[in-house]
């Protein structure tokens, strides 16, 4: 008897991988919604599985295309399968639609599935990451240099919070801000608790003290996520899971998907470590600015409890990443994991200022609505007189046809030539279109539409750069 | 110990410390932070060539050469994300710091493929 061990790699090649990723994504519970909100289905995610046979996953996308469709696709596909692992239920009672959603969720299907196409994801959304480079000999005595330097320091504000200041409409600006945060802050601490299961030491056991704190002693009141409806409720929004999947945007879904990531695979241990004091840090001086804002928003009526807490709480959570997890972790393993602890508080930062660009980039979307719908006529203008040439989509819907919200990698002119179209840019945010009327679509910015009328033809047309064709 | 930000290319590309000036240095063999002085004489290591094996940095002065895998693994502890990076100093943490230019070798504008 002999045996011949032949262990391999796992891979895909990418028509393997797009096919798998067109099976996940064509479950029932993931397909296009005929309503813009998930109501009390935690379940239910689009996909858009009908996109996805022209989207390549197979490799890292570039630092400049980090919010084309794809990374948005990708990362939708991301938040689903890692939160497979987590527990949901509906508020509401289980009907029909939701026992079938349950079982469908958490099938072995849908999981198997997940985990095949898993890894390729990730690195097609953050590959761009290994651009960090760490050199040379790092000490506990230069990591704690490093890592010091940003206790107490006074942070300025976001470039989110200032678009909210300076929105044409704060209020709704406010309300896409809270929408971002729902992915992460309803389901808070359960990438961190993937770190505290296993057996690995003293570290383990101070790290659950900080999900205790997350989780509010046991008192349901007090967890975190409770404290956030509250917020949301306050400003009139739901707090069912998911419920304004189609208004997140890439970079939300980035940021929570990041720590999934770090905590399912566990190689990435050490890079957790650094995310997670950096997030600890400097969560203090932004939860207490944004209660502020909050308040200047929607006056004394914003429940701001969750902010306020955290600039309590987390006092202490950025000294306990330091001092409880950071260097007894360097203790235990030896100064060789250092490198790793510095790149995870290098690449945290890298994706909160893209995700802060990003929603202050969507806030000028919105408020920009009426005027893309003005510019509309000057660019029509040249296509009509033929200056300008674009690929041309001509689209017939009926009403009530609903395009699940995705974006562009280039600037579109959207042309209505018969009927309505309610164009959507945001949550609570949209402008109606009439037959002869239109509107410039901006790349890489979420959007969607509904149809208004018994029928409504339209031409989309790629012009790639709309500017270009004003000049 | 100080810590400091400097640019890997462009008009900041140099901090200078107590008088000692660094520079970034992105090789094919990876990428470091380091004196811009050589310690024999001072020549100006940011003009150094690597040899022809790729793996040392050669003096354009009196050709000392250093293992560039020396300079990345027991040099100074620095961390580059885009066009930054953040390095920490064996200096007292309040050193005096200014920034400025150095021309860079070609071999040390490099850097790893992506
Ligand atoms: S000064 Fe560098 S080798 Fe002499
Ligand atoms: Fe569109």
């Amino acid at each position: 008897m002999s045996f011949t061990p032949h262990h391999t790699p796992f891979e895909l090649d990418p028509a393997q991988l797009r096919e798998l990723a067109l099976d996940f994504a064509s479950n029932p519970i993931y397909l296009d919604n005929k309503e813009w909100e998930n109501e009390d289905n935690p379940y239910h995610r689009q996909l858009r599985p009908q996109i996805i046979k022209y989207l390549d996953f197979s490799k890292p996308l570039p630092a400049g295309e980090i919010l084309d469709y794809s990374a948005l696709a990708a990362n939708r596909l991301l938040a689903t399968i890692y939160e497979a692992d987590l527990m949901f239920l509906p508020k509401k009672g289980m009907t029909d639609s939701t026992w079938a959603g349950f079982k469908n969720f958490y099938s072995s299907t849908n999981r198997a599935r997940g985990e095949m196409i898993r890894p390729y994801l990730e690195k097609h959304v953050f590959g761009f990451l290994d651009d960090i480079e760490v050199s040379g000999d790092w000490t506990k005595e230069s990591l704690a240099a490093y890592l010091g330097r940003i206790q107490g320091q006074a942070t300025e504000p976001s470039a989110s919070e200032k678009a909210i200041r300076e929105s044409s409409d704060p209020k709704r600006a406010a309300r896409n801000w809270l929408i971002q945060f729902a992915p992460d802050f309803l389901s808070e601490a359960s990438p961190m608790i993937r770190n505290v299961m296993g057996y690995y030491g003293p570290v383990q056991s101070e790290w659950f003290k900080i999900v205790i704190d997350e989780y509010g002693y046991g008192v349901h009141g007090t967890k975190h996520s409770t404290l956030f409806e509250n917020t949301l409720a306050s400003v009139g929004l739901s707090a069912d899971l998911h419920r304004y999947w189609q208004y997140y945007l890439t970079s939300s879904l980035m940021m929570s998907n990041y720590f999934h990531y770090l905590g399912k695979n566990h190689e990435l241990f050490f890079r957790y470590l650094g995310a997670l004091y950096y997030t600890e840090t400097t969560l203090v001086d932004f939860c207490r600015r944004a209660a502020d804002l909050l308040t200047d928003v929607f006056g004394d009526d914003a429940d701001v409890k969750y902010f306020t807490e955290h600039v309590h709480i987390d006092v202490h959570h950025g000294r306990m990443a330091l001092e409880k997890l950071i260097m007894p972790i360097v203790d235990q393993c030896g100064e060789s994991v250092i490198p790793e602890i510095v790149r995870g508080f290098e690449e945290f930062q890298a994706i909160a200022q893209i995700a802060d660009d990003d929603f202050a980039e969507q806030v000028r979307w919105m408020d920009a609505g009426p005027r893309n719908k003005v510019l509309h006529a000057p660019v029509w203008a040249k296509i009509e007189s033929g200056e300008v040439e674009a690929p041309v989509a001509h689209i017939v819907e009926p009403r009530g046809e609903l395009s699940n919200t995705h974006q562009h990698d280039g600037d579109e002119l959207c042309h209505i030539v018969s009927g309505t179209m309610r164009f959507v840019s945001g949550y609570d945010s949209h402008q109606i279109l009439e037959a002869g009327e239109g509107t410039v679509i901006w790349r890489n910015r979420l959007h969607g539409a509904i149809i208004d009328s018994e029928e409504c033809v339209y031409e989309i047309h790629s012009v790639g750069d709309y500017r270009a064709c004003l000049s | 110990m100080l810590v400091v930000n400097f640019a890997v290319e462009g008009a900041h590309n140099c901090v200078e410390v107590d008088g000692v000036p660094y520079v970034y240095a992105r090789t094919a063999k990876g990428s470091f932070v380091m004196p811009a002085l050589c310690p024999h004489r001072g020549g100006p290591l940011n003009l150094a060539e690597v040899d022809a094996t790729g793996g040392r940095a050669v003096c354009p002065w009196h050709e000392r050469a250093t293992s560039i895998t020396r300079l990345r693994r027991k040099g100074i502890p620095a961390v580059r994300r885009g066009n930054t990076v953040t390095a920490v100093l064996p200096v007292p943490a309040d050193s005096e710091v200014t920034t400025t230019h150095r021309p860079m070798s070609p071999a040390f504008c490099g850097g790893r493929a992506a």
